[in-house]
């Protein structure tokens, strides 16, 4: 670690400023914060202590709430939801490096296939990965179907097992685009350097290592936090078992009748805390310390040279990882829209593309799509640009107190299940003086956007932050001293150096908002169905098959977006865009 | 280092430019609905002022008939089509300010509470010819009317597997059944409260109703969280029968013809009702009364049976003269009875926590 923060600070010479309050993006963006998320998260956190605020009650101060949140089957959730979040962030974090070590820093053949296998797996909705495992392994299932029997495995694998198992496969990505832009980034610099100073190849990993330090708890704070605040499996897998998950028990406390939002807050403010205790361990385990090891001169990394038996070793576990992550979730969900509804058991003859056919003759099916694409491509864009602002402003080393508010504010909304802003949302914009004085935005596409976008932010920025960690700012300020626009400056020395990280980022926000459900139910306009609402309703209505087949073709549509931005990146990015990171 | 700032205000500025103009682009997306909606109030102002009559629903036929409503009135109408949870989420978080017209689900329970906290219009009845069931399910204030009517749940079974079904809740317990049998869980799937309630209502209380679930726990019971889970499980063989709603039941039924349906004695009536929002302009009051009057017409009635044949569509009527889809049973030839849901929708928390506490973990 010695060695480590000398090299930093000789051999890179890292840039830091003093925290200020201009230096957090200004008021503006403080203002963009305050309305899109502190006030809806707010007030609805407030419901658990002054339910009367809101209608929602007659206490104007009460701390009953937090007592019914703790006892019975929402604190059995709750405890659940920590432990399984835990567990997961570790192991996601620990198979993520070796994806991207194999990836980053060896010859494996098919590096691009793996990434972008990598995003197919984070775009895949969580939903449908249980849904592939359930079809797999239930009595009938695919398996049965093939012979072998699931009755042991099945048993093991539907309740916590399952449930951890399931949420890492989509925790890996996080962790991995979290460490793997920091890995490819990485210059052989340091490795020489320590190698040319006697240290062995041991000797030089322990030194790589801890620079990689603020990606790993990056990795490990964003997937507990997305964990912890997962959706489909505790809709599917958790509740199938009966599992109690507090995603589940808070939308449980809003869905049932009547709905009891102050207990759902008490929920929330318990979340809440559970992920700051998360940003505290990352912010200690990094406080003091520069990691800015990316700059213009940074001199790609060499990868190892794999022999025949380690090419094959690697391409096994690769093939492991997303067979099960992904062959295993489509394999189920395709079998479920080719499957007729008519059929009790799954044959040749019971097969059927009828499912696609109403799907893609029926307006009402994909008019939703269309719409959620929309929105999607616009609030991923805004989401992409804050990011990079907050994630500049959380990376620098002596951030004042506002940042350490603005980085707990955003994690804690990823750690939020999304009906808390749906119903943050009503409760705040839905205010009976904002319709007096002429403003209408409940019931708008607007605020149904705006919402995208606070759910998006976070998430975006937490992808931000462990790249723009290491990216060095003395480029930047070298361009200003001579004399280039401010603009110009970021556009030329800070973006090409994150250009990558920013594709996945609007990737990530934009197939995250084309699946949202919870905010979507709450708050769609009228008439204006969203994807997410118009497969649950298909569901609902017991139309499984075409459901199903509605959400395979919309996972079709988000590959597809995937590889055409990635494609035109690859022709109309300048080519110094794209080395930047890559290894040789 | 001033520079420095600058260049981050300057960021700062793109930032907001770009932020505005993406709400610029949703905003332009948007403005043609909201223009379309304007048009069509000043057009018609000059003959009767009419504005877009918002409908909350949870029925799988709404769209057929609300698109029929517009054909047949020129009514703008908005629908927002979603399960039963999230949209009496949507009504109980709207409480200061209520955005809804008129509310269309199935249950009594959740009428009669929201009667009972003043958001639901009493005091309306469409003119039309009741039949003696529905005499049974109109309140007293008047504050809901139902539209259709199904059973909130009796018995599906594979024939394969259960070769004589149980006519009555009792014989679930028999040994024969053991591990059969499947429902879903209440605090999960809002319409099984219903189910529950009246299974409690059947055997003459509270009490007596969680000791007979807990034997039915005892012997085997298996517990979804909703409709969908239950019959899936029913369809690849890991249970054998199950309790759900006669719609889903007959709508099943009718894809798989090794599925059979029997109807307990007991079983309890679970209508589809309309409620308007007191809060609501007086024009759409209007309107939604229109609404309910055009969904218990014979053209609104003929939306409702064609609209969702597997599912919603198989429904008793509520009116004389008008019958239920082919092929379904005569509703006098089922032993339902109908409860006080001013009696047992106050209950639902507390049953609901009871069956999470003791049946589920």
């Amino acid at each position: 670690m010695v060695i480590a923060d000398r090299l930093s600070a000789r051999l890179v010479g890292a840039v830091t400023r003093p925290g200020r309050l201009g230096a957090l993006g200004g008021p503006a963006l403080w203002a963009l914060f305050f309305l899109i998320l502190l006030v809806p998260i707010g007030l609805f956190l407030l419901v658990a202590v002054s339910p009367a605020i809101v209608g929602q009650g007659r206490a104007w101060l009460t701390f009953a709430n937090f007592a019914t949140a703790l006892q019975g089957q929402t604190l059995q959730g709750l405890v659940d939801s920590l432990v399984v979040s835990a567990t997961t962030a570790v192991i996601s974090v620990a198979v993520a490096l070796g994806l991207a070590w194999l990836v980053q820093r060896t010859t494996i053949p098919g590096r691009g296939l793996w990434t972008l296998l990598v995003w197919v797996v984070l775009l895949t909705p969580s939903f449908l990965v249980s849904l592939g495992w359930e079809r797999l392994l239930e009595p009938d299932g695919i398996l049965v179907h093939l012979g072998v029997p699931t009755t042991g495995i099945a048993n093991v694998f539907f309740g916590p097992v399952g449930v951890v198992f399931v949420l890492t496969t989509k925790g890996v990505p996080f962790a991995y685009f979290a460490i793997s832009a920091a890995l490819g980034a990485l210059g052989r610099e340091f490795e020489d350097a320590a190698r040319t100073h006697g240290a062995g190849r041991w000797a030089a990993l322990r030194l790589v290592l801890p620079i990689l330090a603020p990606a790993f708890w990056s990795a490990l704070a964003i997937v507990f936090a997305e964990t912890i605040s997962d959706f489909g499996v505790a809709t599917t897998i958790a509740a199938t078992a009966n599992f109690p998950i507090a995603t589940q028990t808070l939308f449980n406390a809003v869905d049932n009748f009547p709905a009891n939002f102050p207990v759902a807050a008490a929920v929330g403010w318990l979340l809440v805390g559970s992920v700051g205790l998360a940003l505290v361990a990352q912010s200690r385990a990094l406080r003091g310390r520069s990691y800015q090891v990316l700059s213009g001169r940074t001199r790609p990394s060499v990868r190892v040279r794999l022999g025949r038996r380690g090419r094959a070793l690697a391409l096994t576990a690769m093939g492991a990882f997303f067979g099960l992550s992904l062959g295993v979730p489509f394999a189920g969900a395709l079998s479920a829209s080719l499957v007729k509804p008519t059929a009790s058991s799954i044959t040749w003859n019971s097969l059927t593309l009828a499912n696609y056919a109403t799907v893609l003759h029926h307006p009402t099916l994909l008019g939703p799509l269309g719409l959620s694409a929309a929105l999607a491509c616009v609030a991923a864009t805004v989401a992409v640009v804050v990011g990079v602002i907050v994630a500049r402003t959380l990376t620098r080393r002596r951030a004042g107190p506002s940042a350490r508010v603005l980085d707990l504010l955003l994690l804690a909304t990823v750690g939020l299940p999304g009906i808390v802003l749906g119903a943050g949302y009503i409760f705040a914009y839905n205010l009976p003086w904002l319709n007096d004085i002429g403003i209408h935005l409940y019931g708008t596409l607007i605020l149904l956007d705006m919402a995208y976008l606070a759910n998006t932010v976070p998430s975006t920025t937490r992808l931000l932050v462990g790249p723009m960690a290491q990216v060095q700012f003395g480029l930047h300020d070298a361009a200003r001293v001579h004399g280039s626009g401010g603009l110009r400056a970021w556009r030329t020395t800070v973006v090409p150096l994150l250009s990558r990280s920013l594709l996945w980022a609007w990737l990530f926000g934009f197939t995250g908002i084309l699946f949202e459900l919870p905010i979507s139910q709450l708050l769609y306009p009228p008439g204006q169905e969203t994807l997410a609402v118009a497969i649950n309703a298909a569901f609902a209505n017991y139309s499984y098959a075409p459901g199903t087949t509605l959400m395979v073709v919309s996972v079709g549509f988000a590959v597809i977006v995937v590889g055409v931005v990635l494609l035109l990146f690859r022709i109309g990015a300048p080519r110094g865009w794209q080395r930047v990171g890559s290894a040789r | 280092m001033r520079q420095a700032f600058r260049s981050h205000r300057t960021l700062v500025g793109v930032a907001g430019a770009l932020t505005a103009a993406a709400i610029a682009v949703t905003a332009l997306a948007t403005l043609p609905r909201i223009a379309g909606s304007q048009r069509a109030i000043l057009t018609s102002r000059a003959h009767v002022a009419k504005v877009p009559l918002i409908v909350y629903s949870a029925q799988g036929y709404d769209m057929n008939v609300v698109k029929a409503f517009q054909r047949a009135t020129g009514i703008p109408t908005e629908l927002v089509c979603d399960s039963t949870g999230p949209l009496l989420a949507r009504i109980s978080a709207q409480r200061n300010n209520p955005q809804w017209g008129l509310l269309w689900v199935d249950g009594n329970q959740p009428f009669a509470a929201l009667d009972q906290q003043g958001l639901m219009l009493r005091g309306f009845e469409p003119s039309v010819p009741w039949n003696a069931t529905a005499d049974k399910l109109i309140p007293a204030d008047k504050s809901f009317v139902p539209t259709g009517i199904t059973i909130a749940a009796t018995l599906i079974y594979n024939r394969k597997k259960v070769a004589d079904p149980p006519t009555d809740f009792r014989q679930l317990l028999l040994p024969k059944y053991r591990g059969l049998l499947g429902m879903n869980n209440p605090s999960i799937s809002g319409p099984t409260y219903p189910y529950v309630s009246g299974l409690m209502a059947y055997l003459g209380g509270v009490t007596q109703g969680e000791r007979f679930l807990l034997q039915l726990k005892a012997n085997g019971l298996h517990i979804f969280p909703t409709n969908g889970n239950t019959l899936h499980a029913l369809q690849i063989g890991q249970i054998g029968m199950a309790t759900i709603q006669s719609s889903a039941i007959i709508g099943a039924i009718e894809q798989n013809p090794a599925w059979g349906i029997s109807f307990f004695k007991g079983v309890t009536l679970l209508p589809s009702n309309i409620g308007i929002d007191p809060k609501a302009p007086a024009a759409e009051v209007a309107e939604a009364k229109r609404f309910a009057t055009y969904v218990l017409s014979p053209a609104g009635q003929h939306q409702m049976l064609i609209g969702d044949p597997h599912g919603d569509s198989n429904f008793w009527p509520v009116l004389r003269g008008e019958s239920p889809r082919r092929g379904m049973p005569t509703l006098s030839s089922v032993p339902y009875q109908v409860t006080n849901p001013y009696l047992w929708g106050p209950r639902e928390p507390a049953i609901n926590s009871w069956f999470t506490t003791h049946m589920v973990q």
